[in-house]
C-alpha cells in the first residue's frame, strides 16, 4: 500500500475553513445554550407549576435522546413544522442548541440546588431581598461548580459538532470524508481528519482537567 | 398537516430488528468498555511506572476525538491498515469500545480514588495482599459509589450506538433512514424513533438512580 500525505497538504484550505465551521458553531451553540440554559433552569425551579412541568419535560426528553436523531429531525421536520427553511448550518446549530441548553439547564439547576436553602433564609434574615441573596450569596458559590461542569460540556460539544456531517454542514468531519470521496485517499484523510480533531481537542481536555482542579470544591 | 402512522406499522419488523440491533450492540459495547476501562484504571493506577503516561495519553486522546471519527475510521481505515474486513456491527463494536474504555476507565478510577487510603493501609497492615485488598475492600465500596456514574455511562452507550448508522449497522436510527428514504414520511418516522429512544433511554437513566438510593449505604465507610 502506498500512501499519498499530500493529499491532505493539498487540500489545507478546504480542512481550514471546515476546522473553522467547526469552531463558530461550537462557540455559537455554546453563547445560545448558556442564556437558555439559565432561563429552562430557573423556569424549572421558581416558575408557575405548568411551566415549571414543560421545562422538566423538556431537559428529560433532549437528555434522552440521541443526539445524531435530533440532527435528523432538525432537517426533516422542522421545516415541515415551521414553514422556515433554515441552511443546513442553521439546522445543525439548532439541534445542537436544542441538546446543549437541555444538558446546561440540568447543570446550572444542580448547581443552584447544590448552595443549602439555610443561605438564603440566612440572607434574608439578614435583610437582603430574595434577587439580593440569589446575586450575591447563591450565584458567586454556584458559579464555581458550574463552570468545570461546563467546560466538559464545551468538550463534548466540540465533539459532537461533527455530528451535524450527516446533514451536509461543511465542518470538519463532513469535508473531510468529501476529500476523501474526491480522492480515494481514505486513509490519509480519516487519519488527519482524527488528527486535527485530536490537536484542537486535547488541550481543551488538559484545560478542563485544570479547570476542574482549580475549582474543586471542598467541603 | 396529517399524519399517516400506517408508514409504521407497514415496517414495524423492519424496524424492531433495527431495536433490536440497538439493544444487542449496546449490551455488547458496554460489556466490553467496562471490561476494558477496569483493566484501564487498574493500569493507570497500580501498573508498571512507564505504563502509566501511555494509559493516560490513550484516555485523554479519546476525550477529544468524536465518536464519528473514530468510527468511521475503524470501518473505512482499519481494514486498508491490517488487511482485514469487518462487517459493520462488529466495526461499530470495535470503535464504541476504543472511544468508551476510557469512559468507563476514568468512572472506576474516580470510584476506586473515592475510599480512603487508609483503608488500603489497615489492610496492608492485616497482611492481604495488594490483589486481595483491591479486590476484597477497594472494589465493593467503589463499585456502589460508581453506580450513579455508570447508568449515565450506559445511557451514552445507548446513544452512541444511534451514531453506528454511519457506517451502516443496521440499527434502529438507520432502520429509520432506511424506512424514511422509501416512504418519504419523516416526521412518522423520526417521531416514531425518538419515542422508542425515549423509552429505552429513560427508564435506564431513572432505574439506575432508583438502584443507587437502596444501595447507597453500602458504599459509604
Amino acid at each position: 500500500m502506498t500512501l499519498d500525505w499530500n493529499v491532505v497538504w493539498q487540500h489545507r484550505e478546504q480542512l481550514v475553513t471546515a476546522t473553522g465551521v467547526t469552531i463558530l458553531l461550537t462557540v455559537a451553540t455554546m453563547a445560545i445554550a448558556v442564556p437558555c440554559g439559565i432561563a429552562v433552569a430557573v423556569l424549572r425551579l421558581y416558575a408557575w407549576a405548568p411551566v415549571r412541568a414543560m421545562a422538566t419535560a423538556y431537559v428529560e426528553l433532549f437528555r434522552n435522546l440521541p443526539l445524531i436523531l435530533v440532527v435528523f429531525w432538525a432537517f426533516y421536520v422542522l421545516p415541515i413544522l415551521t414553514g422556515l427553511s433554515l441552511s443546513p448550518l442553521a439546522t445543525g446549530l439548532t439541534a445542537l442548541a436544542l441538546n446543549v441548553t437541555a444538558y446546561n439547564a440540568e447543570t446550572f439547576r444542580a448547581g443552584i440546588n447544590s448552595i443549602r436553602r439555610g443561605q438564603v433564609d440566612a440572607a434574608m434574615a439578614l435583610g437582603m431581598s430574595r434577587a439580593e441573596a440569589l446575586r450575591r450569596v447563591i450565584v458567586p458559590q454556584a458559579a464555581r461548580r458550574i463552570l468545570p461542569v461546563l467546560a466538559s460540556t464545551w468538550v463534548s460539544l466540540f465533539k459532537d459538532t461533527s455530528l451535524v456531517s450527516v446533514i451536509a454542514v461543511s465542518e470538519l468531519a463532513y469535508a473531510a470524508m468529501q476529500i476523501r470521496a474526491q480522492t480515494f485517499r481514505v486513509l490519509e484523510m480519516l487519519t488527519a481528519m482524527a488528527a486535527i480533531y485530536w490537536l484542537l481537542g486535547y488541550p481543551q481536555a488538559k484545560l478542563v482537567d485544570w479547570i476542574q482542579r482549580r475549582y474543586a470544591v471542598t467541603e | 398537516m396529517d399524519f399517516d402512522f400506517s408508514v409504521i406499522t407497514d415496517h414495524w419488523q423492519f424496524l424492531a430488528s433495527g431495536v433490536g440491533v440497538t439493544l444487542a450492540l449496546a449490551a455488547l459495547s458496554g460489556a466490553t468498555s467496562i471490561a476494558a476501562g477496569l483493566a484501564l484504571a487498574l493500569l493507570r493506577l497500580y501498573g508498571p511506572r512507564w505504563l502509566k503516561p501511555v494509559v493516560v495519553f490513550y484516555i485523554d486522546s479519546m476525550r477529544a476525538i468524536p465518536v464519528l471519527v473514530v468510527l468511521v475510521w475503524m470501518f473505512f481505515a482499519l481494514p486498508l491498515v491490517a488487511g482485514i474486513t469487518m462487517a459493520p456491527f462488529f466495526a461499530a463494536l470495535l470503535g464504541l469500545t476504543v472511544h468508551l474504555a476510557p469512559y468507563a476507565a476514568e468512572i472506576f478510577r474516580a470510584g476506586i480514588e473515592s475510599v480512603r487510603p487508609g483503608q488500603t493501609r489497615a489492610s496492608l497492615a492485616l497482611g492481604m495482599s495488594p490483589a486481595q485488598i483491591v479486590r476484597r475492600i477497594v472494589l465493593p465500596q467503589a463499585v456502589v459509589r460508581m453506580l450513579p456514574a455508570f447508568g449515565s455511562f450506559l445511557s451514552i452507550t445507548i446513544k452512541d450506538t444511534a451514531i453506528a448508522s454511519v457506517i451502516a449497522v443496521p440499527e434502529l436510527m438507520r432502520q429509520s433512514e432506511t424506512v424514511q428514504g422509501q416512504s418519504f414520511q419523516p416526521i412518522e418516522v423520526y417521531t416514531f424513533a425518538m419515542l422508542v429512544y425515549f423509552v429505552i433511554l429513560f427508564p435506564v437513566t431513572r432505574g439506575v438512580e432508583r438502584i443507587y438510593r437502596r444501595l447507597a449505604h453500602l458504599g459509604r465507610s
